[in-house]
């Protein structure tokens, strides 16, 4: 996830010449935390959020909002729970590269250590002498 | 294609000429020492000196014979028995066996070792059939910033190739078992979803062809347990690695061709670029815990050997294929470094001794622990070999009644000594380490094309004698840092467990004094002892002198890049692997060159960046690990109250490990930006 490019409806969206330069900061610190990181996406989206009348401090929970009413979620959701071949391919590859698969499903063993007899001869004589003392083998783990 | 089945007997006569040869030659040897020490009778010391004189001389006597056998096989053009080969509609075919390709890493510059992953990947992909591996990059990193580099790496690569679900990335917080416990850790959780591991080292590169040709010998070869590649040294610049790679070039084949020929498939393992047969591998080579302390005791460092060794117990055959090439490492980058990594060797081998009388082993499994343990101790013997002779002249000085004037006859240059025997035995000895490389370069001459890619036969030979000349003055210093090694174990220091230095940087003139200065005194007192007692042993002994005194500047120099690229642009020590590369070798330089972003505080990353932090969240998630909770406590309370005291490694791990704790440090950071 390099960057993500804003749908073509958003450059419908008014100008915010008013806005506040600290709100502008937050909403975009909020939307960077989304993957977007190109300037232009990121004020877009700002205004997109903002509205020409905006005021106040509140506007992160205004856009999570947003995000929220815009039913983001559910369209992720949506995307990951379709049918592949109802997908566009773009989508399809896109998420598909997206999506974290560290490692597969796991098929436990064990790999058992293998005890050996470090020396056979010296083994032969403790048994000989004390036939009760620990042999001098590798231990188990 | 042979298939006739491996049997012992094959090996018996190969075995027996190659061994006994080193036998015969080495009692012959041993007889003109006898010969020249005992001109007034023979003392004790004399004895010792004896008895050393033949242990390392069979030591040279078996790598010559080896030597031999090698150049016989390069010129016979055949290849050895008891392994089956594809036929043509075979080697076309599918392959129908899964192989997981593996490269366990540690505190590695992720760059490099995914650019290598990725080159690997795309040789394979380039066969068509790719279909029957995965790859797994199996990290046992320590520091946070390459563990979060490599997260970060690992994504990119799998978006660059289109590699999800194809290359997987694991770490493990726990390095129980280091380099073999992290083998053992994936064969236990993914180990039986494959039926051949191929592992690589953090520096390995093969080439997609030979990948398949090996796992297609697997299929072919039931009986076969590992199969090894020997990986040929390639891609550094520094006049040091460069000559690592020329001599490994011009020496390397005949040395494998040898081994191979004799050892068929008793060979050895040597814990990369090979391919083992997984099930067994599972049931039989699950390594011991050796009784005691380090170094001798706890867990085997040197696992490679005790693998095969366990393999050949368990009746599955070990071969060396020398044949296959496309198998390729980095050669460390100078002098030092390259001490470094035998320290490491040393240990893990001086380890084995422990294992040479283990009950149910193969002979040949014992000879390799042995060969292993000589590979080191032939140092301190021949030290110990030098000192001797010198203390037994001394004793007989001390002990009979000569006079100063009598007792320097009785040395080298001396009218009683017998110079002439003495240097039939010297020029034996000489022409024992020099005749294998003069084979090596004799095959290299009789190739026009090959000769042409190594610069042309004037400049080969050229670089040949410079090689002996510069490895000829490293010599004595190698003996001592190696001498030190064993001797250091023997004492019971411990090794740590570090990263392999793989950068060409060049070496800082202090760091050169600091590391040779007990070598220069050496050489200042081996000077003055000669000079004092004996003279005439001044010539005999000015190589040893001068390599000792030269120490810092020959590490200084052989460690600079522009040395060994100066010299290759005057066409010395070239490698075909240089002039022509190969596109896998290519592939690799392209993309390490590329880079990757820097990770500079690995916590500081994962909270600032949105794709470290939600990759990285993603990846504890699909693999929770325990973390420490006191050092977690610790750094929480740093954290969250705002403490300016900066975290220690634990606890920023500890950290890295908690979702929760990212996921509230990251709010807060977007709560102070808002």
């Amino acid at each position: 996830m390099d960057s993500v490019t804003t749908h073509p409806f958003l450059s419908f969206a008014p100008e915010m010449p008013q806005a506040r330069a600290d709100t502008r900061e937050a909403l975009e610190g909020f939307f960077q935390d989304f993957g977007f990181t190109g300037r232009g996406d990121l004020e877009r989206l700002a205004s997109w959020v903002l509205g020409p009348s905006h005021v106040g401090p509140s506007l992160l929970v205004r856009g999570r909002a947003a995000f929220v009413l815009v039913g983001g979620a559910r369209w992720g959701a949506d995307v990951l729970m379709r049918e592949p071949r109802n997908l566009p391919e773009a989508w399809r590859r896109a998420v598909c590269e997206s999506v974290p698969m560290a490692a597969p499903a796991e098929v436990p063993c064990q790999m058992r250590e293998q005890v050996l007899v470090l020396n056979p001869f010296m083994e032969l004589v403790r048994r000989w002498l004390r036939p009760d003392s620990r042999a001098d083998v590798s231990p188990s783990r | 294609m042979n298939a006739e089945p491996y049997s012992p007997a094959m090996a018996r006569p190969r075995r027996v000429m190659v061994l006994g040869l080193a036998a015969l030659t080495t009692g012959f040897a041993s007889v003109e020492m006898h010969r020249l020490l005992s001109a007034r009778g023979t003392t004790v010391p004399e004895l010792l000196v004896l008895a050393l004189f033949t242990l390392c001389f069979a030591w040279i006597a078996l790598s010559f014979w080896g030597g031999v056998a090698g150049f016989v096989q390069l010129v016979s053009n055949r290849r050895v028995p008891g392994l089956r080969w594809p036929t043509e509609a075979e080697a076309a075919g599918p392959l129908t066996r899964r192989t997981a390709v593996v490269m366990p890493i540690h505190n590695e510059d992720p760059a490099s070792v995914f650019a290598h992953v990725q080159a690997t990947y795309e040789s394979v992909a380039a066969t068509g059939l790719l279909e029957a591996f995965d790859f797994y990059v199996l990290s046992d990193s320590t520091r946070a910033e390459a563990w979060v580099a490599e997260e970060l790496a690992w994504s990119e690569l799998c978006r660059r190739v289109n590699g999800q679900g194809r290359i997987f990335y694991r770490r493990r917080s726990d390095n129980t078992g280091k380099k073999a416990g992290n083998l053992a850790d994936f064969c236990e959780r993914w180990g039986r979803r494959y039926d051949f591991l191929l592992v690589l080292d953090a520096d390995s590169l093969m080439a997609g062809d030979s990948v398949v040709k090996m796992a297609r010998l697997m299929e072919l070869n039931p009986g076969a347990g590992i199969l090894q590649v020997p990986p040929q040294n390639v891609g550094r610049s520094t006049l040091f690695a460069r000559l690592q790679q020329f001599a490994g070039r011009m020496y390397g084949p005949i040395v494998a061709a040898g081994a191979a020929a004799w050892q068929l498939g008793d060979s050895n393992y040597w814990g990369h670029n090979a391919i083992l047969r997984m099930a067994p591998f599972i049931e039989h080579c699950g390594l011991p815990v050796l009784p005691g302390q380090q170094p001798f005791g706890g867990h085997i460092l040197s696992h490679d050997f005790v693998e095969a060794a366990l393999m050949r117990r368990a009746g599955f055959t070990v071969w060396l294929v020398p044949e296959l090439g496309g198998s390729y490492e980095q050669p460390p980058p100078d002098l030092l470094a390259y001490a470094q990594r035998d320290r490491r060797w040393c240990q893990g081998n001086l380890q084995h001794l422990g294992l040479v009388m283990a009950g149910g082993l193969h002979p040949m499994s014992r000879m390799h622990f042995l060969m292993g343990v000589m590979s080191y101790v032939a140092s301190p013997l021949w030290l110990i070999f030098l000192v001797s002779g010198l203390f037994a002249a001394l004793h007989e000085w001390f002990f009979s009644p000569v006079t100063l004037v009598d007792f320097q006859s009785t040395l080298p240059g001396g009218d009683a000594f017998d110079t002439a025997g003495a240097l039939r035995l010297m020029a034996a000895s000489l022409a024992m380490l020099w005749i294998p490389r003069l084979m090596g370069l004799g095959l290299v001459l009789a190739d026009r094309a090959e000769a042409a890619r190594m610069g042309g036969r004037f400049k080969l030979v050229l670089s040949v004698a410079l090689e002996g000349v510069v490895s000829t003055l490293m010599a004595p210093v190698m003996m001592l840092f190696q001498s030190h090694f064993v001797f250091g174990t023997l004492l019971g220091y411990r090794v740590t467990w570090s990263s392999q230095q793989r950068e060409d940087t060049d070496l800082p003139w202090s760091e050169a004094f600091r590391r040779h200065k007990w070598h220069m005194a050496v050489g200042v007192v081996l000077a003055a002892l000669t000079v004092a007692v004996a003279p005439g042993m001044l010539a005999w002994l000015s190589p040893v002198i001068l390599g000792l005194w030269l120490a810092p500047a020959i590490s200084v120099y052989t460690a600079r890049a522009s040395l060994g690229l100066w010299a290759q642009r005057r066409g010395l020590f070239l490698i075909p692997e240089e002039v022509a590369p190969p596109a896998v070798l290519v592939r690799a330089q392209e993309l390490s060159e590329e880079g990757l972003e820097p990770v500079d505080d690995a916590l500081d990353h994962v909270l600032t960046d949105p794709r470290a932090h939600a990759l990285h969240l993603a990846l504890l998630e699909a693999h929770p690990t325990a973390g420490v909770p006191g050092a977690l406590a610790s750094a929480r309370r740093k954290l969250l109250a705002g403490a300016v005291e900066p975290l220690s490694p634990q606890e920023k791990s500890a950290v890295l490990l908690d979702a929760r704790t990212l996921s509230e440090l990251r709010g807060r950071r977007l709560g102070v930006r808002a």
